[in-house]
Order: structure tokens, then C-alpha cells, then sequence
């Protein structure tokens, strides 16, 4: 056989014939008895199984599912009383120089923010007093 | 082997819960699936676990099956893919060292092992081939199947089946020709 015979798109009988020979498998009515032994167990395995991951998930499941709602709960509880009763929102820097401007407190920032040279020792002293 | 029509008909008895009609189809096809399942493993212990896995699994995804196509490379495949698996989980149990002389060369043997050993040669060649090569030149030559089908089954694109074949054969031919120049 030559090469553009190997790559024939047939099969080679000799060869098929030798290789059928050596694998020839034996005892095939036992073989086909033992199959046949796991044909139950496997439709019973291939059934049973999804109640078993359902039911081995049902605890797990619920555990997380409360968990997850105890965190929703005091996570929400939290934001909510912040919102409500957490005293002085905070304050963006534009409102903080804005109210600076026109004299309010926190000048002092406003002044050591904006100004175009060095800040001046007493301004920055001043500031913190105030700060106080 | 029955015909296409009788596979068919056997799937559908099989899937409304006929016993016997899986156990015809067992019959048809268990010395395919043993021999394919052999050219994997080597081992024919082994390759009767996996030829066995794989009708089990074939019996369990029976419903998946397209009764449009053939039912025997549908079927193939599912026993190569077990004998796969039970090769990468056989890490333990190493195949045994091959016997140079069952290879190549060896005293020539007398009339009646003449059959025998070279059943033992052309099976230690088989497992010098990788497996993939070995399960490709099986499938084509000692069963039959189309490149196109062995693609289907392997997972892998039709010419490299043709180039799996090629090699294989040109390794167990010329083995086979030694043979019979021994022979002589």
C-alpha cells in the first residue's frame, strides 16, 4: 500500500480483518447479562438524583436566603436612619467657599483657597480658631 | 447489525420503558462498543467497565438522541468519551511495558500461535499509536464509519481524521507486511 492508498477514503478489509481479530471481545452474552444488571440503577440514579440536590439545597438555600434578608434588613435600617436622623448632611467644597464669599463661616478656608499668593500665617491661624 | 429503521424503533421502545428493546440494542452493538472501548484502554477488563458506563450512559440521555441520524456513532461516541474518562482516571494502574519482541522482530513463531501473536503484535502496536490515531484507525477499518462520522465522534475536524487514519495505517501495515514476510 502506498501513501496515496493510505489516504484512501475506504476501509483496508486486510487490515480491518487483522485489527477485527485482535479485539475481538468474548463471552458477549455475559457481557450484555452484565449491562443489563445496571439498566434499574441507572434510571434510578438518572431520576432520583434531582430530588436529592433539591433537597440537599433546601437547607443551604434557606440559610442564605434568611442571611441575605437580615443583611438587607440592617443595611436598610441603617441608611435610612442616617438619612433621617443623622444631624448635618455634608457639605460640598463650592458650598463651603461659596458661603465663605459672602462672609459666612469658614472664610478663613475660602480666603487660603483662593488667594493668589502664599497664605498668610494669620489667616491660616485664624482659620483654625474658627475651626473651634 | 440491524438496520437503521430497527435502531430507531428500538430507541423509541427503549424511552417508553421497554427493558428488552435496550437489551437488542445492548446485543447489537456490544462488540462494537467493546472493541472501541478496547482500542482506547488496551485493557479488555477495562474497556468492558467502559464499554458498560457508556451503554448505561447512552440508556440515561436516551432522550437526547436525534432519532433523525444514525444511532451508532451517537452511540460510539458516548463509549469512546468513557473509555476516555477511565484512562485519564486509570492514573494508578499504568499500562504494563510492551514486550519489544511482540513489537517488531521476535523469533518466528510455530503454525498454531500464528493467529495468536499476531492478534498480540498488532495490539501492542495499536497502543504505541495515541489514542486518538489508534480509535480513528479502528473506527474506519475494523468498523466501518465515514471520516465524517469519526469526526463527529471524536469532536474533531474531518481532516485530521483522514491524517490520524493515514498514520495509523501506515504504522500497522507495515507491521502487517512484516508479518507476513515472517510468514512465509
Amino acid at each position: 500500500m502506498n501513501d496515496s492508498q493510505m489516504f484512501d477514503h475506504r476501509p483496508d478489509p486486510e487490515l480491518g480483518a487483522a485489527l477485527r481479530a485482535a479485539l475481538e471481545p468474548r463471552q458477549e452474552s455475559a457481557f450484555v447479562a452484565r449491562v443489563m444488571a445496571g439498566y434499574d440503577e441507572a434510571l434510578r440514579r438518572a431520576t432520583v438524583p434531582t430530588w436529592d440536590v433539591l433537597a440537599s439545597w433546601f437547607r443551604p438555600g434557606v440559610a442564605a436566603a434568611a442571611a441575605a434578608l437580615l443583611a438587607g434588613f440592617l443595611i436598610g435600617r441603617t441608611v435610612l436612619f442616617a438619612g433621617a436622623g443623622g444631624g448635618a448632611a455634608a457639605v460640598s467644597m463650592d458650598a463651603a467657599i461659596a458661603s465663605a464669599a459672602v462672609g459666612g463661616p469658614g472664610r478663613g478656608v475660602a480666603a487660603l483657597v483662593t488667594a493668589p499668593s502664599p497664605p498668610d500665617p494669620s489667616i491660616v491661624f485664624t482659620s483654625l480658631v474658627e475651626q473651634r | 447489525m440491524g438496520s437503521e429503521a430497527d435502531d430507531r424503533g428500538l430507541v423509541a421502545k427503549t424511552l417508553a420503558g421497554d427493558r428488552a428493546a435496550f437489551g437488542e440494542l445492548v446485543e447489537r452493538y456490544a462488540a462494537q462498543a467493546r472493541r472501541v472501548a478496547r482500542a482506547v484502554l488496551g485493557d479488555p477488563d477495562d474497556a468492558d467497565d467502559a464499554a458498560q458506563d457508556g451503554f448505561l450512559s447512552a440508556l440515561v440521555k436516551l432522550a437526547q438522541y436525534d432519532a433523525r441520524r444514525p444511532f451508532g456513532p451517537w452511540l460510539m461516541r458516548i463509549v469512546a468519551n468513557a473509555a476516555t474518562d477511565r484512562r485519564r482516571r486509570r492514573s494508578v494502574r499504568r499500562a504494563e511495558p510492551l514486550d519489544p519482541a511482540l513489537v517488531g522482530g521476535g523469533p518466528r513463531p510455530d503454525a498454531a500461535a500464528v493467529q495468536s501473536e499476531l492478534g498480540d503484535r498488532l495490539r501492542a502496536a495499536l497502543a504505541e499509536l495515541p489514542e486518538r490515531r489508534r480509535t480513528a484507525v479502528v473506527l474506519f477499518d475494523v468498523e466501518g464509519y465515514s471520516h465524517a462520522e469519526i469526526a463527529g465522534m471524536l469532536g474533531v475536524p474531518e481532516g485530521t481524521v483522514r491524517s490520524e487514519v493515514f498514520h495509523g495505517r501506515r504504522r500497522l501495515r507495515a507491521l502487517l507486511a512484516d508479518w507476513k514476510e515472517q510468514v512465509k
